[in-house]
């Protein structure tokens, strides 16, 4: 860790699982373009574009500067805590079958994280799944419900 | 087939099902406790691959070569370090929520065996404790933190087990490790599970019940309905108006009434067979609120009652009217409460079974075995019932009812089969009691010293569905708003309404928590009217050992309430000098029912054949920690050892009836029994004769807590044997407008283990700042509440404040060594001290509970 970073940790996080990039579409309006404005924009190396072709971050090495969220053309970088690991990996605003068509992994506003989330801390606001990181107890039920594979698990045990 | 790894163990699978229920009902680990299977309460925690997880939340086929671990598979030496350290810091208490909270203590010192106060509260943060208030569980994890480092289990801190000892409770192992049993860890050979088919309107007629299809499904072992009942329909704690069954022609009067009960061979054959039962109803129109209950055409909850008033209670003592006209200062409000959910971490549950001599065998989680067996023989029609308590996982109040001990027994009785009838958290959430929405019109007189002159009020609640214990809340409600303040003219009408909606009784406060806000915040008013601070006026009203209460009562040496509020002085100064705004409540609150009724507490001690004395007690422990209360009373009356006694759970066979866990009552009430069998005891050991001399001897004691009744016609009654004393304030952080501090000032009469006393101050408290700035329980236009566990409000681990328990140690009366019980009160005198800081802090008086306009406030709502 580059700085020592101050308690309860905060990160930027990237709200784009990169189907669209996945399946060569390239159909999501909403989600990230891969540009690397971000990567460049970071001064402590803790974003990067990955494999499939949309930027991830480092949760060690990111210190929640926010430089990143600004920069981003398409506004789908914000911070977050990091103690809330469930996370909604996806921006992409239009309603269900639009959103199906541009993405293998995009949200489609079904509700069911809305129906199953005990804590309703998981609502669909314009067609797309928000957590509020203040209600969710991190069980991560919306994610193993999740139809699309949206909501995803950032430690990686729960899919 | 998946396969994975439990405690280094590969495991196979082909059921794809939950890992919870892989882990309950195939491993039989059942330190993996499931409290609502929802994802909210944590009670179910692992670590998978080192990380914690609910283990509700994943299912079978997605754990593939995961390593999974309970409390079970720990280390001989991490199962040594988290029995002393919560042990040790007091932390246990019903043990629910435990083994999850040690996981996440694992989870967290495995990768950091550092870790700051914050990362320790971010560690259990998604976990709900309802007992603790996280207070002494934090310190645990602390406290384990240190001896992983230092590599050495410490001596405990107190052994002597005497009282006034801070002994680890006798419950801490089993509960720490998960051995300890609720029913629900119970697993018989050939049970079945049952569940009831619920009504689906709040208020209908049953026109007709057909169960064949049912009852026709493979697997189904039996379907009944009210025809299957073969005693009394109607049962009820005290008044017998709650349906076992809705019968055909019969009224539904909420969402929770049952209409048929299944068994079947597992779970989820009894969810198809209650889809396959076709139930025709007459819908009819429900009452909702209390303002639909008592207007003049209103419909009837009760096809047997004339009106909706349940209970009505009228007390009065002087001549408040007159005294509020002659006062200089006169006051006037109406205030709210609301509706609120215990939330116990252990949903109910009963296993019943027909033992070897032919009995009815019901094993509960309830507060009080001989009600569960008083209601269920009334049920059965027959005496041939027995009930032992398992483990009791919390219940502040909102296990003092059937809600599925006579299902199970009835189940067991007409089939002759083991069954296990649990609630889902939903159905949990909907059909036991909870604490009562009142409103209340109050009135306060006081001269220009702001010495209270009388007060007068009228209140009304709505008591739902069924009696339950709505008019003795009603009741206490009512005795108790005058608060605990030397004056002589008071006033109260109160009456307690049928509703359709869930139904309400008793909740750790038992109705005061209701008036108490109202009297208090106007004592708080009063004050800024004449120009003396809050707790000034609480000092000059303050009732003092030899003063009258307003009912009459003269209190005695014992009264505590002047050095409760001494021992919030300092605090409170310092915090006032600061700039901070400050409230301040006080309370008393009543140990034993009182009132007249006749309260006995009964204790038998039996020498059995391992030398040992046993403790039977017909009085549940629900988590506050009797059985060592018992203990610690024994050692301290005789002059056995900790090691020569074996606390018993309460049983209806052997252990005689020491009433019902309710009314702060069982230290004091079944406390006292024991010190008088202790006394018996210690006479047939004259002449130095050892346990082992007197084997299969029985030395009973017990103790009639006498009052007088309500109303009686002497010129002092005396309402209770004793009463509790508090003052609690509350500290605002001036930035954030957070409370930065509780401080609790607690008179417990002589305090039998003052780290349990302190653990049940921190617990109320917090309880009761959900009750003050959060919780609701919101009920729609169906009747039907709306939220679900993890969103009514309960406090989290990161977000309590610093709590300052002050145990107030006055030895007075001279029973049970000068124990008072400490169960309620610690819930009481909250929320108007909380109300009164916010005032402090914005200007803005509050009226209504939950407040508004605080950081506490739920967003979007």
């Amino acid at each position: 860790m580059a700085i020592k970073k101050k308690f309860p940790y905060r990160s930027a996080f990237v709200a784009c699982n990169g189907g669209c990039h996945v399946n060569g579409e390239n159909g999501c309006e909403y989600g990230c373009i891969g540009c690397g404005v971000c990567a460049e924009a970071c001064k402590f190396d803790a974003i990067h574009i990955n494999d499939t072709g949309v930027a991830e971050v480092d949760e060690e090495k990111c210190i929640a500067c926010g430089k990143c969220t600004r920069e981003c053309p398409k506004q789908i970088i914000r911070i977050h805590n990091c103690a809330n690991y469930i996370t909604v990996r996806c921006s992409n605003k239009d309603k269900g079958k639009d959103a199906r068509q541009a993405c293998s992994v995009s949200c489609i506003g079904c509700g069911i994280c809305e129906k199953t989330c005990t804590a309703s801390a998981v609502h669909v606001i314009d067609n797309c799944a928000v957590i509020d990181e203040d209600y969710c107890l991190s069980c991560g039920m919306c994610a193993v419900k999740c139809p699309r594979h949206v909501i995803t698990d950032l430690r990686g045990i729960l899919e | 087939m998946y396969t994975f790894y439990v405690n280094g163990h590969m495991v196979t699978t082909s059921k794809k099902q939950s890992l919870l229920r892989f882990l309950r009902d195939e491993m039989h680990f059942t330190s993996v406790k499931d409290g609502c299977s929802q994802g909210a309460c944590g009670a179910c925690t692992v670590l998978i691959d080192g990380e914690t997880c609910k283990a509700c939340v994943p299912q079978t086929d997605r754990l593939e070569g995961r390593h999974i671990i309970t409390v079970e598979g720990l280390s001989d030496w991490e199962k040594a370090v988290y029995t002393y350290a919560y042990g040790e810091a007091g932390a246990v208490q019903c043990g629910f929520c435990i083994p999850g909270m040690v996981m996440c203590t694992k989870g967290l010192l495995d990768r950091n065996l550092n870790p700051t106060e914050d990362e320790i509260k971010y560690a259990l943060r998604n976990n709900y404790c309802r007992c603790t208030g996280y207070v002494k569980i934090i310190a645990a994890v602390r406290l384990a933190a240190e001896i992983m480092r230092s590599g050495v289990i410490p001596a405990k801190g107190a052994d002597d087990w005497k009282i006034g000892s801070r002994v680890h409770r006798l419950d801490v192992e089993e509960k720490v490790l998960g051995y300890g049993k609720y029913p629900d860890d119970f697993y018989m050979e050939g049970m079945c599970y049952g569940s009831a088919l619920r009504s689906s309107y709040p208020r209908a007629r049953v026109l007709s019940i057909d169960t064949s299809a049912a009852k026709a499904l493979p697997g189904v072992v039996a379907v009944l309905t009210a025809d299957d009942i073969p005693g009394e329909n109607k049962i009820g704690h005290l008044k017998h108006d709650q349906y076992t069954l809705i019968p055909v022609g019969g009224l539904t009067h909420y969402l929770g009434d049952a209409i048929a009960l299944v068994a079947a061979e597992d779970r989820e054959t009894v969810e198809k067979a209650k889809k396959l039962i076709k139930v025709a109803y007459e819908v009819l129109p429900a009452v909702h609120n209390i303002e639909e209950a008592a207007a003049p055409d209103a419909p009837l909850v009760f096809d047997e009652e004339t009106s909706n008033v349940q209970a009505y209670k009228h007390v009065s003592r002087g001549n408040a009217q007159e005294a509020i006209r002659n006062a200089k200062h006169v006051i006037s409000h109406h205030f709210e409460t609301p509706w609120t959910e215990h939330a116990f971490l252990e949903p109910e549950c009963a296993v019943a079974y027909m033992d070897d001599e032919g009995d009815v065998m019901i094993i509960s989680t309830d507060q009080s075995a001989y009600c569960t067996l008083h209601e269920c023989s009334l049920l059965l029609g027959t005496d041939k019932v027995k009930c032992e308590n398992g483990l009791v996982g919390g219940g502040f109040g909102g296990k003092e009812d059937m809600t599925v001990q006579h299902h199970a027994a009835l189940i067991a009785y007409v089939t002759g089969r083991p069954v296990k009838v649990s609630l889902t958290r939903a159905e949990s959430l909907l059909i036991h009691p909870k604490r009562h929405h009142f409103v209340m019109d109050f009135t306060m007189g006081c001269d220009e010293n702001g010495k209270i002159m009388g007060v007068k009020a009228k209140v009304a609640s709505d008591t739902g569905a069924f009696a339950s214990l709505g008019g003795p809340v009603l009741e206490r409600a009512c005795t108790h708003a005058a608060g605990p303040y030397a004056y002589e003219n008071f006033e109260i009408e109160g009456t307690a309404y049928y509703t359709n909606n869930p139904p309400a009784g008793a909740f750790r406060g038992f109705g005061v928590t209701q008036t108490c806000f109202a009297t208090e915040t106007l004592l708080n008013m009063m004050a800024d009217e004449i120009g003396i601070t809050p707790w000034e006026i609480r000092y000059r009203n303050a009732i003092r050992p030899g003063g009258v209460l307003p009912n009459g009562q003269i209190v005695d040496e014992s009264t505590g309430l002047v050095e409760t509020l001494e021992a919030v002085k300092e605090d409170y100064d310092a915090a006032v000098a600061a700039g901070k705004p400050v409230g301040i409540g006080c309370a008393m609150k009543n140990a034993g029912v009182g009132v007249g009724i006749p309260d006995w507490g009964r204790v038998k001690l039996i020498v059995e054949d391992d030398e040992k004395l046993h403790i039977y007690s017909g009085a549940s422990c629900i988590g506050q920690g009797l059985g060592t209360v018992l203990v610690q009373m024994i050692v301290s009356n005789t002059d056995l050892k900790r090691d020569d006694i074996v606390y018993e759970r309460s049983n209806t066979w052997i252990a005689p009836d020491s009433g019902t866990t309710s009314g702060s009552r069982q230290t004091l009430v079944t406390g006292e029994a024991c010190r008088r069998a202790c006394e018996k005891l210690m006479a047939a050991r004259e002449g130095g004769k050892t346990l082992a001399d007197l084997r299969g001897q029985e030395f009973y004691g017990d103790y009639l807590a006498k009052t007088d009744p309500l109303g009686a016609d002497v010129p002092n009654p005396v309402s209770h044997v004793a009463y509790g004393y508090a003052t609690q304030i509350c500290i605002l952080d001036p930035k954030t407008g957070k409370v930065e501090k509780m401080v609790a000032a607690h008179d417990v009469g002589r305090a039998v283990n003052p780290l349990s006393c302190e653990g049940q101050i921190e617990g109320g408290v917090v309880m009761s700042m959900g009750y003050a700035l959060r919780e609701q329980y919101p009920i729609d236009g169906n009747c039907k509440p709306i939220e679900k566990y993890g969103s009514l409000g309960l406090f989290r681990a990161h977000e309590i404040p610093e709590i300052k328990a002050i145990v107030i140690d006055k030895p007075g009366l001279n029973v049970a060594c000068g124990a008072i019980g400490i169960g309620e009160i610690t819930s009481i005198p909250t929320a108007p001290a909380i109300t009164d800081a916010y005032y402090r802090y914005d200007g803005r008086r509050r009226y209504s509970l939950p407040i508004d306009g605080t950081p506490y406030e739920r967003k979007g709502r």
